[in-house]
């Protein structure tokens, strides 16, 4: 089955996904990230001096910033704020660089749909460009039920969305198959009992939709680990030539 | 010799370490406040209860409490949807309710639950707008629906979306017509038929909520304030009355497994059933 | 799943936070007492497993038993031990406050020079470039500065920098400039005599005979960041004709 923005082929296809770490030159980490159309900027500074105001003596403040792609921030950045931080800030180990701030500023360049998932992968690769010390990464990837074919679409873009009976972003960690500690037992059956970190559900939609969701995003975010795997090490790579030379 | 034992009261233990004194309870399978750790806090509903707004309702979960009042007025449509009217879904958490809310421009926990309501009712298409169109084009009814929390112990979405719900279950508008420009609408007392309306809701969207205590995912039904601070995640599982799932929502540090989550949407099936039984009753 | 395995030594070993390390790896070629010191980048989780927290190369000394990941980053945090450069920001009767790009300002003793006693005490003005080494650092304090080597009283170096020209660079490339065989430096000394001195904070000072040759070193370094061998030796060869 063809999708909708033509390019792909398959309804459990991520779009052609790319980043590109320290881009800006006045943050201490940035880093961009594309889903096909979808593009989403992360800048992080810190762990810098904290505003007395918000100081807490055990642990650095985590402060997330949204802006949309166009006009001033409005109530739905401020639910998007409150989502990436509450899923951040345990991430983060903060307890590590107490009485600073950490300011994570993301910005939307271009819409096509998944602005969260893609806003999430942007800000992990920041925070790795950063140097923060973090627990673990993660990977968040979007689906959606269409409303006609009742098929589980991938990474869909706006139009697609438009068309969704329900919406789906889940966020998993780099830890989750861990969880599951018989492995070999686990892959072998068909669907793995995967921890989610984040999930984000609206519309209609029936609970073995739900879990099934769960399971092909479940997938796809081990492609988006992978993926920050290898572009770490290339800038890695590019770093170290020299002393290997 | 012995050394004397260092020792505290309970409240001053469950000041120094919450979490520890809270754990002491979960592993007997009991919360401080009494309740099982898949108890939730006894409910009441009351609708009706501001006789000036076109809708109302009062709910109250254990310690938490919020009066939702919908109101009614013409506006204008938008110029790319002219004959679909508005539903403006409002939290308000002042600091009449908690001292943790400081005054002034609404705190970003107010507005993500504005958020989180405002989406189950849009996504899982609650009311259709076309109904709130008096004329085409011309003039729509716009519902403000304001829910103020008089009193926060924990699980705001849970209570508002309940009373936003009973709110817009209980809404009565007086017929409008409209003629050459202008709109009439008619006088006298909006409690029969012949001359107000009720809105047709395609269903009743209730949630749920969870905590997600500890690294050993003990799950707490309807968490209280103190809960929700102590907790490393929540859980919130928004259902209508066919067991149809509106929304599912999980933040936090711990990383959640798809049995417990089966286990939290069993558990909020259940849940929204008794919540409904309460609100027929009255 | 993200376990290592150290088969591989030729490669580098990139690590990121969350990767787990194998306990049998860890101990392996420990002697009698199992003793493990864990560096910048590791930390030991609450399930007793050793997790890497940035990401960047797992790197292992065997005195010691001793394993750290070699990250990168911009922003300064004060590790004790270490030589940097910071600016003076402010001065009161015992304390002169230096920026050093962390997140809080330092402090540096008046008395921690060489030399110096209650009656004679070096005069610093705001603005001033110091080149000091940090004394204390701790992650619920300022840190503090010295600019004289403790055992021996002795100002080794540190002190005040005069003239020339700071620039910021990655943490990464200041330490990988503090290797005696670095390329850059070392093509840039064949063609201008320079001076430097590098804070592993990631400023730079440099000073030479002309402005525009103190410039074109700092261009150089800053260009060397993500250069090859190769590429490196071509753009200092092309910096250097331009002149």
């Amino acid at each position: 089955m063809s999708r909708l923005d033509r390019s792909r082929t398959s309804a459990h296809q991520l779009r052609p996904f790319f980043s590109s770490q320290n881009l800006l030159n006045r943050a201490d980490g940035s880093a961009q990230f594309d889903f096909g159309g979808s593009s989403v900027m992360c800048s992080v500074v810190g762990p810098a001096e904290v505003k007395l105001r918000d100081e807490k003596l055990d642990k650095a403040t985590i402060e997330v910033v949204v802006r949309p792609l166009v006009g001033l921030p409005g109530i739905k950045d401020k639910a998007r704020e409150q989502a990436i931080r509450e899923t951040l800030e345990p991430l983060i180990l903060s307890g590590l660089h107490p009485r600073t701030s950490i300011q994570i500023v993301i910005q939307t360049m271009k819409d096509d749909g998944s602005i969260l998932a893609t806003a999430f992968n942007a800000t992990i690769l920041a925070l790795l460009d950063a140097g923060i010390p973090l627990k673990s990464i993660l990977g968040a990837v979007t689906c959606i039920v269409d409303s006609e074919t009742n098929q589980i679409l991938l990474d869909p873009t706006t139009q697609e969305l438009a068309n969704a009976k329900s919406t789906h972003t889940f966020v998993f960690d780099n830890k989750s198959s861990i969880t599951s500690t018989d492995n070999k037992q686990q892959e072998d059956k068909e669907s793995v009992d995967v921890a989610t970190l984040y999930s984000d559900s609206t519309g209609l939609f029936s609970e073995e939709e739900y879990f099934e969701c769960a399971q092909i995003c479940y997938k796809a975010a081990q492609a988006i680990h992978g993926f920050i795997r290898t572009a770490v090490q290339k800038k890695l790579e590019k770093e170290q030539q020299q002393i290997d030379s | 010799m012995a050394t004397p034992a260092f020792t505290f009261t309970p409240s001053t233990f469950q000041k120094l370490h919450p979490a520890e004194f809270f754990r002491r309870f979960t592993t007997e399978g009991v919360r401080p406040d009494g309740r099982l750790l898949d108890a939730f806090r006894p409910t009441t509903v009351h609708h009706g209860v501001i006789s000036t707004a076109n809708g109302s309702a009062m709910v109250r979960i254990g310690g938490t409490t919020l009066v939702c009042g919908v109101k009614a007025e013409v506006a204008e449509p938008k110029l790319d949807t002219p004959d679909q009217g508005y539903l403006v879904p409002n939290v308000e958490l002042s600091p009449m309710c908690s001292s943790k809310f400081r005054p002034g421009p609404p705190s970003e926990q107010a507005q993500a639950v504005s958020e989180a309501i405002n989406r189950v009712l849009k996504e899982s298409k609650v009311l259709d707008l076309k109904d709130l169109c008096i004329e085409e084009g011309k003039a729509v009814w716009v519902l403000y629906v304001d829910a103020v929390c008089v009193a926060y112990d924990g699980n705001i979405f849970d209570a508002a979306l309940a009373a936003i719900m009973v709110a817009l279950n209980n809404v009565r508008i007086r017929k409008p017509t409209y003629q050459e420009g202008t709109i009439k609408v008619s006088g006298g007392s909006t409690a029969n038929d012949e001359n107000s309306f009720t809105l047709n809701l395609a269903r009743t969207p209730l949630s749920a909520t969870f905590a997600i205590f500890d690294t050993t995912l003990t799950i707490l039904a309807d968490p209280n304030v103190t809960e929700e601070t102590i907790s490393e995640g929540q859980i919130s599982i928004t259902l209508d009355e066919t067991g149809q799932l509106c929304g599912v929502t999980k933040i936090g540090a711990a990383s959640c497994s798809q049995s417990v989550m089966k286990d939290c949407v069993q558990s909020a099936k259940k849940r929204t059933q008794q919540l409904r039984n309460i609100m027929n009753q009255q | 799943m993200a376990s290592i395995t150290t088969e591989e030594e030729s490669k580098l070993l990139i690590v990121l936070p969350g990767d787990q390390l194998p306990e049998s790896g860890l101990m392996e070629d420990s002697s009698a007492a199992h003793r493990l010191t864990l560096g910048p980048g590791l930390a030991p989780m609450d399930d007793d497993s050793i997790t890497a927290v940035k990401a960047g190369i797992l790197k292992h000394n065997a005195v010691g038993n001793r394993w750290w990941v070699e990250s990168n980053q911009r922003r300064y945090v004060a590790a004790q031990g270490e030589s940097i450069i910071g600016v003076v920001t402010g001065k009161s009767a015992e304390h002169y406050k230096v920026d050093i790009g962390a997140s809080q300002p330092a402090l540096l003793g008046v008395l921690a020079f060489e030399g110096a006693t209650k009656r004679n005490k070096p005069n610093h003005n705001i603005g001033d470039l110091l080149y000091c080494r940090v004394s204390m650092a701790n992650k619920d304090m300022e840190a503090e500065l010295e600019c004289m080597n403790p055992t021996t009283g002795k100002a080794d170096g540190f002190g005040e920098l005069k003239g020339g020209f700071v620039i910021k660079i990655s943490l990464g490339l200041a330490r990988r400039l503090l290797d005696p065989k670095n390329l850059v430096l070392r093509l840039l000394g064949q063609h201008i005599p320079f001076e430097m001195a590098v804070g592993t904070n990631g400023k730079v000072w440099v000073n030479s005979a002309s402005t525009q040759h103190t410039i074109l070193i700092c261009n150089a370094i800053r260009n060397s960041e993500y250069l090859n061998s190769g590429e490196c030796s071509a753009m200092v060869k092309s910096l250097v004709e331009k002149m």
